[in-house]
């Protein structure tokens, strides 16, 4: 016992510091050892928010955070093989965007890459997003959740715009929208009938476990 | 000058690191033939140092191959006091004329091949020949700034920023090189630049966001500090530094680069007040109207703003009044104009008091 309490520990530090070749071996370890592919899943899924937490705090920064997400999928990937599919359901679906106009995509990336270390999957719609493409992308993919980007303020309305678009072709009530982005705020959020802001990625991974 | 030398001038100094040309051109009442110094007279602007239409229609300029690309660096067709070295990037213009990049190229030690094909000759006279000539025949009573970057948002862009993130610790020497060689370029350019009759230097590199830098204090001296250095010790006049986001981890070793003002304080990452008092000492602080407020607020609220900073930011000189980023085309000409107005009321010293004047 103390021994899987050791080597799980192990793994969720592989993790929190990028340790993907480590991580890569400790899972090996498990398994040869005859651990439950479920277990392990259980026991890494922690480290990624002591990530964001440790991100939060300033502990960490963006390189720290974007190797231990890395690292995490990487392991997700080792283990999915051997978990059942019930087991390896994403937690939820997310498209994601940056919305019309606007061409930056590094806060986006970040998001998707920290959803996807905490097993949701993500629908990359990329950039210059329009309501239009939002809408189309709901009703084909059939999302939990809506994520939306933008860096400029001149770009924020089309944010407005597709909550609008989403209402106007009957899936607001499907969805849950998120906002983030520099120019952003809850109270923006609150305006343009958003259902949460995330000022940074463990954030948005937060609210999406919490609403999902 | 006297601001930027942490003095106290006669007005607050007014400055902008860029103005987009849609919205000179609506300034300027639909002209575009107009001269460095009407924008300044117009808004009340103490120097300039940014790309004006010269009478050409504005209008997207896409530039197709990098031949054509280092042609026009070394024969700009309009004025133009800027000296930043170009991306190594894909980039792509939008209906809009606002160039963005798609990807970065620079993704192993094999395509550092590309600053060759990329980055115009540093020595070649031509641009700084014609640039001495525009000095010349436009400073007036203005100042006139050149525009660099130390090297730090190309290497950052031209990597990608995720992919700089895994680089750091997946092949750290190649993040450094591709800094080096940005660095080494602008050093370069600076030399000449010394030379030339500009007042002052603006570097514009971005490397942080609303909660901090994109790198620890560490990893900012192994991989920043070292080439931004090798630009700074270059500069032999006064310079502005510019970075969006919160430095607060990092400001420490960015003021001992050495620079004269450091741009913009966002208000959304950093308290331009706390920096003045802890700071103000070492170096001038410019900043920081808020580019939301001059986009989506009121002429009311530019106003009030624009008060608020120079009544609390302004005292003892060493403060120069900018927006928090650039101005924008999508800016609402009366807020801009209603800085300018403010600027003027508010900004002569000895400072109004600070109750509000309604």
């Amino acid at each position: 016992m103390a021994q899987e309490v050791k080597l799980f520990e192990d793994m969720r530090n592989a993790v929190m510091y990028g340790k993907r070749d480590a991580l890569k071996e400790l899972i090996q370890q498990a398994f040869k050892e005859g651990r439950p592919p479920m277990s392990m899943l259980e026991a890494l899924v922690p480290a990624m928010h002591e990530v964001g937490d440790k991100y939060e705090r300033g502990d960490f920064y963006l390189p720290q955070m974007m190797i231990a997400a890395r690292a995490m999928s990487e392991g997700l990937a080792l283990l999915k093989p051997h978990l059942a599919a019930n087991q390896t359901k994403p937690k939820g679906k997310a498209v994601i965007g940056t919305v019309k106009g606007d061409y930056h995509d590094i806060g986006k990336n970040i998001v998707k890459m920290i959803l996807e270390a905490g097993q949701f999957e993500v629908v990359d719609l990329g950039v210059d997003v329009s309501p239009e493409k939002f809408v189309a992308a709901v009703k084909e993919e059939k999302p939990r959740f809506v994520l939306m980007s933008a860096l400029l303020t001149l770009t924020i309305a089309n944010m407005e715009k597709t909550i609008n678009a989403l209402s106007e072709a009957g899936l607001r009530e499907q969805v849950k929208v998120g906002v983030g982005g520099a120019p952003l705020s809850q109270r923006y959020a609150d305006r343009i009938g958003g259902d949460f802001y995330g000022k940074d990625a463990p954030e948005a991974l937060r609210k999406c476990e919490q609403l999902v | 000058m006297t601001a930027l030398r942490r003095g106290v001038p006669d007005r607050v100094p007014w400055i902008e690191n860029w103005i987009d040309i849609d919205l000179q051109v609506r300034l300027m009442a639909g002209r575009v033939d107009y001269d460095p110094g009407e924008l300044c007279r117009r808004l009340g602007m103490s120097a300039f140092g940014h790309t004006y239409p010269s009478g050409k229609k504005t209008g997207p300029t896409l530039i197709q191959s990098l031949r054509d690309r280092k042609e026009a660096y070394y024969y700009p067709k309009t004025v133009d006091f800027d000296f930043t070295p170009p991306w190594i990037a894909e980039t792509a213009t939008d209906e809009e004329g606002r160039t963005h990049i798609r990807k970065g190229l620079l993704t192993s030690k094999d395509s550092l091949a590309l600053f060759d094909e990329f980055l115009p000759d540093p020595d070649h006279k031509a641009r700084y020949e014609q640039v001495a000539r525009w000095i010349e025949q436009y400073r007036e009573d203005f100042a006139v700034f050149a525009r660099i970057r130390l090297g730090t948002i190309n290497m950052l862009e031209s990597l990608g920023i995720d992919r700089f993130a895994f680089m750091v610790f997946d092949e750290p020497d190649l993040v450094k090189e591709v800094h080096r060689r940005f660095s080494e370029w602008t050093a370069r350019v600076v030399e000449h630049l010394n030379k030339m009759d500009f007042d002052f230097i603006w570097s514009a590199d971005d490397m942080a966001d609303n909660r901090g830098p994109w790198m620890s204090p560490e990893m900012y001296y192994e991989f920043f500090y070292p080439y931004q250095k090798m630009v700074a010790d270059a500069i032999k006049k006064p310079w502005v530094f510019h970075s969006d986001g919160n430095l607060t981890p990092i400001l420490d070793g960015l003021l001992s680069l050495g620079m004269s003002g450091i741009h913009p304080i966002q208000p959304e990452a950093m308290d331009i007040s706390s920096v003045k008092r802890k700071y103000g000492h070492r170096v001038c602080i410019l900043g920081n109207i808020s580019v939301d407020k001059l986009s989506i607020g009121t002429p009311e609220e530019v106003e009030n703003e624009v008060r608020e900073r120079i009544s609390s930011v302004g005292p003892g000189g060493g403060y120069i009044i900018s927006s928090s980023n650039t101005l924008t085309s999508y800016m609402k000409t009366e807020n801009v104009l209603a800085m300018a107005e403010a600027i003027k009321n508010y900004g002569k010293y000895p400072l109004p008091s600070t109750q509000p004047s309604r």
